[in-house]
């Protein structure tokens, strides 16, 4: 069993057109272990996306208190490919778009970063397992010739990074919003392609604004996020209360005193 | 670099040669032409970039020698392909198969061509499309000429297989400049492509003065790409232009590999109306090597339409300048023209420059530009890093992509493996300065 803990995380970006500082991440705990899949739902600007792009390591977040743990080791010194390669992945909001480089090229490179350089996957081995994978998420073939995410619509996108997460197979997937933008049938696509990774070796922290998405894959814990902080932890029907209640009826009840975008 | 010149002494020099070399008359008559204008003439101009004190016409005599056929060695030559090989002034190989020369398809040395084929070579060699008398670089060359090719394609004979102009630069000896020129004639409906690959053999600094004509008559189409890997001991002057007819395509599609300095003039002349040329350029410098590219496009046709796309990598102490040159003559209505130019800085100590020129004198067109330097993108690392790719591999798999529109228009899949394993050998090459 791995586990992932984030400890009072305290996190910081600094806005380059204001060139200001600002405090997004104001002490974070949470506790993932492989086996479980959590989501964490809350208000837009609330600071799901900084908290899985910190644990991922990119540069732009800087953590000023806490600590991140993969299996009792702290990674906030590690960059960010290695951290991948201990078994994290991010399945982004905005992927980048790479022009001139294949998807199946890149894949084959994800995967071989992992393995030892006398034992790299066979193009026999890595075709079928794409094969497989691109059949579970109703892909077609010619998705892997083209560049990586160029001119791929914004579900395209989606269900490209899942069939990266299911490629690479890493042990905790952070996945944020992989539902947006996607339609019913995709949703479905998408979530019968997480539910497959499911097991006593995957973790997974969902972020989503959809209770819907839920209903597809169960989560084991339902985290909300509000100011910065985990407010309330619960099981799967705590999303559901919160679709009926939203987001203020929740900071009322828990007397938060946090701003929300939408209010006013 | 060179001496004050006696042109009396260096034209009866000169004709003695080009005579002994058994040359017809007006081919020596052209040289002498040229050496007359040599005289006053000035060099090109490049924007942002200083050719002056390069050693681009060394005052060598003009001399023809044999070159060792053995230094072909890595050329891969076989038989199904078509291709011509040579070893400075050597031919050492041509391979043309017997129905393409029944249908008139003409691949030779240029000399011979000049004796065999006066009525296709005479007209058009350094006469209409490159000329004579252009500048200080092209009469040096008309002048000093001693190597070449020349492809002939009939009027709608159509070839399948890509034709390779293979050119070993023999700088195993002294003072032994190759002063090579390129002739193709596309005749009318014709359809070919030709693969063009320069190397160097030897360590001689010598001055490898290079030039491609192609003649698109109306309704042709030829794809040219080029992979150019002259050693880092050879300066580079290339020149290589296109006069593209009505309804005629040419395309260019340049890899400029060089290790040494390099001064690339690439120009499609689009004249008849609906021409299209596409002309694609990509470099990777490093050292201390100074690369000034030109790459133009002259729309005089109506609805003609030319792209321009330049993409370099900088590493080390190197320098680029990317010139990207696009002229609308009054009168080419319904033109199109676009342009890109970019440069990635992968050294502080690296220069890079691109400027997009544009000379418009006709309103009704569509013209872009699109100009940068700037640094490997941070969210593209960032994204290739955060799937367990290391960072020297993402590096390179960005620049690879950044460079990918020349390779993609490669047309044999050995040569842009070739050119792939260049790039990448390159970039590990170029030492790493933030
Ligand atoms: N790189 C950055 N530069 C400047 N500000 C940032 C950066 N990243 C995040 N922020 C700011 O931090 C706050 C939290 O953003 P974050 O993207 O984490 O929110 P979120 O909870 O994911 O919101 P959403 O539901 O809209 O995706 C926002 O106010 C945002 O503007
Ligand atoms: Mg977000």
């Amino acid at each position: 069993m791995a586990t992932l803990e984030v400890k009072d995380l305290h996190v910081e970006v600094k806005d380059d057109e204001q060139n200001k500082t600002q405090e997004i991440l104001k002490g974070v705990n949470l506790t993932m272990k492989t086996g479980e899949i959590h989501a964490i739902m809350g208000p837009n600007g609330t600071g799901k996306s900084t908290l899985s792009q910190t644990i991922m390591g990119q540069p732009a977040y800087h953590v000023t208190q806490g600590d991140i743990l993969l299996n009792g080791e702290s990674i906030l010194k590690m960059p960010v490919d290695e951290r991948a390669r201990k078994g994290l992945f991010l399945g982004m909001q905005y992927p980048a778009e790479i022009q001139g480089v294949t998807n199946a090229e890149f894949l084959r490179a994800a995967m071989n970063s992992r393995r030892a350089d006398d034992d790299q996957i066979s193009v026999m081995a890595f075709l079928k397992e794409l094969d497989k994978n691109l059949e579970l998420l109703d892909m077609s073939e010619s998705m892997t010739e083209r560049y990586l995410n160029e001119g791929f619509s914004g579900g395209e996108k989606k269900r490209n990074e899942i069939l990266q997460l299911l490629m690479i197979k890493p042990t905790f997937a952070l996945l944020d919003e992989i539902d947006s933008g996607l339609d019913i049938d995709a949703l479905k696509v998408v979530s019968k392609g997480v539910n497959s990774m499911r097991g006593d070796n995957f973790g997974s922290l969902i972020i989503t604004h959809y209770q819907r998405l839920l209903n597809y894959i169960v989560p084991d814990v339902v985290h909300v996020m509000m100011g910065g902080r985990i407010v309330k932890t619960g099981k799967a029907d705590l999303a559901k209360t919160l679709e009926k209640e939203g987001y203020a009826g929740l900071r009322d009840e828990l007397g938060l005193d946090v701003e929300l975008v939408d209010e006013n | 670099m060179e001496a004050v010149q006696d042109y009396t002494a260096l034209k009866s020099e000169l004709a003695a040669a080009a005579n002994d070399h058994g040359e017809p008359k007006w081919v020596v008559d052209q040289r002498l032409a040229a050496v007359d204008n040599l005289a006053d003439a000035a060099l090109p101009e490049v924007n942002r970039f200083d050719i002056h004190r390069w050693p681009l016409t060394p005052a060598e005599p003009l001399t023809f020698s044999q070159s060792n056929g053995d230094l072909a060695a890595n050329v891969p030559v076989a038989a199904d392909h078509i291709q011509i090989v040579q070893v400075g002034q050597t031919t050492v190989t041509v391979n043309l198969p017997a129905e393409l020369a029944d249908q008139g398809v003409i691949l030779t040395d240029i000399f011979t061509a000049f004796r065999e084929h006066p009525d296709l070579t005479q007209p058009h060699f350094m006469t209409e499309i490159i000329k004579t008398n252009e500048d200080r670089l092209t009469s040096f060359h008309a002048a000093f000429l001693n190597s070449g090719i020349f492809l002939y394609v009939p009027k709608g004979v159509v070839i399948d297989q890509p034709i390779e102009l293979h050119l070993v630069q023999d700088s195993t000896q002294e003072k032994h400049p190759l002063i090579s020129h390129v002739l193709i004639v596309a005749e009318a409906d014709s359809h070919f492509a030709v693969m063009q690959h320069l190397t160097t053999q030897g360590d001689c600094a010598n001055l490898a003065s290079c030039m491609v004509e192609v003649l698109a008559r109306s309704n042709s189409e030829v794809h040219f790409s080029s992979f150019d890997e002259l050693g880092p001991n050879t300066t580079t002057y290339l020149n290589r232009r296109a006069n593209i007819s009505r309804d005629a395509t040419v395309d260019w599609a340049i890899g400029l590999m060089n290790d040494g300095d390099t001064f690339g003039d690439f120009d499609s002349e689009l004249i008849g109306e609906n021409s299209k040329s596409d002309a694609k350029v990509i470099t990777l410098t490093g050292g201390r090597q100074r690369v000034g590219v030109n790459t133009r496009v002259t729309n005089r046709g109506k609805k003609s339409t030319g792209n321009i796309l330049q993409r370099g990598v900088i590493m080390e102490k190197s320098k680029l300048i990317f010139n990207g040159i696009g002229h609308i003559i009054h009168g080419a209505a319904g033109a199109n023209a676009e342009q890109e130019n970019r440069v990635l800085m992968m050294s502080s100590k690296a220069h890079g420059d691109a400027n997009p020129i544009l000379l418009i004198d006709e309103n009704d067109v569509l013209a872009g530009h699109a100009a940068s330097v700037g640094q490997v993108d941070a969210k593209q690392m960032y994204y290739l890093m955060s799937r367990g790719i290391t960072k020297a591999q993402a590096k390179r798999l960005v620049i690879r992509g950044f460079l990918s529109a020349v390779l993609q228009a490669i047309p044999a899949k050995d040569v842009r493996q070739n050119l792939t394993d260049t790039i990448e050998r390159k970039l590990e090459n170029g030492a790493e300065i933030e």
